[in-house]
């Protein structure tokens, strides 16, 4: 699955679109990371805890936004955005969405 | 560009789960890790306790004490108990306390100890009390929560476990509610244990001060015609049904043999001091 | 006590009633995606043939706020000890994101095709800053292209 920010995929032409499609994910911290980022916090630094969790998220949106397009049948997703935002206390939400399309 | 009306088979975003069986699987946890952590804190406070001298403990005490002596009255009544209180101490019941007892101004029917010696007596059950022996058995049951240190491992439970909890949670969170609202229950039937175990001592101290038992279990004859906790109230009442302390106390009498002898009575003027 | 029976009854409250109205939250939505399904909402900026004519272009939005029950609410702050994906939310934010997309193809009416769909979330309500979440606000707003046949 071929996956672009941009409006198309580069070296080869769209041919057919399915409309939109979007994966989103929300993950919740433990305690355990909590203590973690509250120490950091007075010494300053990147919080690890925090960027692995969003990282898996990522992950898990990206994944079933394309899991989304396959079903439609596409094989590529174009015009990818990104979306964050917090929807309960100590989760993160992340979604990603583009356009399914038929690339040759 | 073609368009291809398609619609996607399954929702990839929502996880098929059942919000029941979630529930019950993160609540089974959360109540083990609950558990864990009391009982662990239990052994911490029964190792740490006994080694909290009666000095620091006095100091502690120091802080409850402000609101209370404000409101100490009944100067006539006091007196008299006070006399009692030291009798029953220097023959009886040697503690390395300084009791100081207050009387309370309420028409409650009871006495309650709070740290650093300090007895609290309702003027309710001074109303009440029909002979010495059954103030003395009220007062030696006081004694009796000092001696094993009550007052300290109920405390010193409950007030770890909160601060974990809104360390971890949050002040606001519903569940850190939650578990203050079970600790008190808990805390509540921790607490019949230590108030039978009082009861014992109170019997025993009584037992050596007159040489009898008689009036032991007038007190709580009284109350248990005044009490009704219902179906719930078992658990909740934090002192135990009179009905059982009495056969309780009962038994033992039977046991060890206890002799019931005459009741002293309080002195003449008992009705007229109140002030 | 009496406040414990009390929670317990508002929980059991909010799994049954919030089921339900989920349920037909979610048949509603499935009805009014068929019926839009031939009017598509793409990303891209242009999906037409440079030689096919634009009859008319106009920004259409669509938005929906949508709060969560009790008993979802507290399984998150449950899962928030322990970790992992809040499953409960999952739906909420799933369906205020449908519900947006489908008010925004609505408000098109007869239009060929929406681009550049862009698709905003944020909290509201009371609890927004504090612990929880209030309610979720979804908006899907794009363009809306007719086109000539």
């Amino acid at each position: 699955m071929i996956i672009t920010n941009i409006e198309t995929v580069p070296g080869k032409t769209i041919v057919e679109h399915f409309g939109l499609v979007s994966g989103s994910t929300i993950r919740a911290k433990h305690v355990g990371r909590d203590l973690m980022a509250g120490l950091k916090n007075l010494v300053g630094g990147e919080l690890k805890g925090y960027t692995q969790l969003l990282h898996e998220s990522r992950q898990q949106a990206l994944e079933r936004m394309i899991e989304q397009a396959r079903q439609l049948g596409a094989n590529a997703v174009v015009n990818v955005r990104f979306s964050t935002s917090s929807v309960a206390q100590g989760a993160a939400e992340l979604y990603a969405y583009g356009t399914a399309v038929h690339v040759k | 560009m073609k368009y291809t009306p398609r619609q996607p088979g399954s929702n990839v975003n929502v996880t098929p789960t059942s919000p029941l069986r979630e529930f019950f699987l993160l609540t089974a946890g959360l109540l083990g890790m609950v558990i864990v952590i009391y009982m662990v804190l239990g052994l911490a406070v029964d190792l740490i306790v006994p080694r909290i001298s009666t000095d620091l403990e006095n100091k502690m005490g120091g802080l409850f004490v402000g609101s209370i002596a404000a409101k100490d009255s009944d100067s006539k009544r006091g007196t008299h108990v006070r006399s009692l209180l030291e009798d029953l101490q220097d023959r009886c019941a040697q503690l390395p306390y300084l009791f100081k007892v207050h009387i309370c101004q309420s028409p409650t029917m009871n006495a309650a100890a709070l740290p650093g010696g300090h007895i609290i007596v309702y003027t309710g059950l001074l109303d009440k009390v029909a002979s010495e022996n059954e103030l003395a058995f009220v007062l030696a049951h006081e004694m009796g929560h000092f001696a094993h240190r009550d007052h300290l491992r109920g405390m010193g439970r409950a007030f770890v476990f909160i601060t974990i909890s809104t360390l971890l949670l949050g002040t606001d969170s519903s569940i850190s509610k939650m578990l203050a609202n079970g600790l008190n229950l808990t805390e509540m039937s921790f607490s019949r244990k230590q108030e039978t175990r009082a009861d014992e001592f109170a019997l025993e101290t009584l037992y050596c001060d007159y040489g009898h038992v008689g009036g032991a279990t007038d007190f709580f004859k009284k109350i248990s015609k005044a009490e009704d906790p219902g179906t719930f109230g078992h658990y909740f009442a934090s002192h135990p049904e009179s009905r059982q302390r009495i056969s309780h106390l009962e038994n033992i009498i039977r046991s060890r043999k206890f002799k019931l002898g005459k009741r002293k009575p309080l002195p003449e003027t008992w009705r007229q001091l109140k002030d | 006590m009496n406040n414990f029976l009390f929670f317990l009854t508002l929980i059991a409250m909010g799994y049954v009633v919030g089921t339900l109205v989920e349920k037909r939250h979610y048949r509603s939505i499935h009805e009014r995606e068929k019926k839009f399904l031939y009017l598509p909402a793409v990303t891209m900026k242009t999906v037409n043939h440079p030689d096919q004519k634009v009859m008319s272009a106009e920004l259409v939005c669509g938005s929906a706020v949508i709060s969560i029950d009790y008993f979802k609410r507290l399984l998150a702050s449950l899962r928030n000890i322990f970790g992992g994906t809040v499953k409960s939310y999952e739906s909420l934010i799933d369906r205020a994101r449908r519900e947006a997309l489908i008010r925004m193809k609505e408000m098109a009416g007869d239009a060929t095709v929406i681009v550049n769909v862009r698709i905003e979330t944020s909290t509201i309500g009371r609890n927004a800053n504090k612990k929880g979440v209030g309610c979720l606000e979804a908006m899907a707003y794009g363009t809306a292209l007719t086109l000539e046949k």
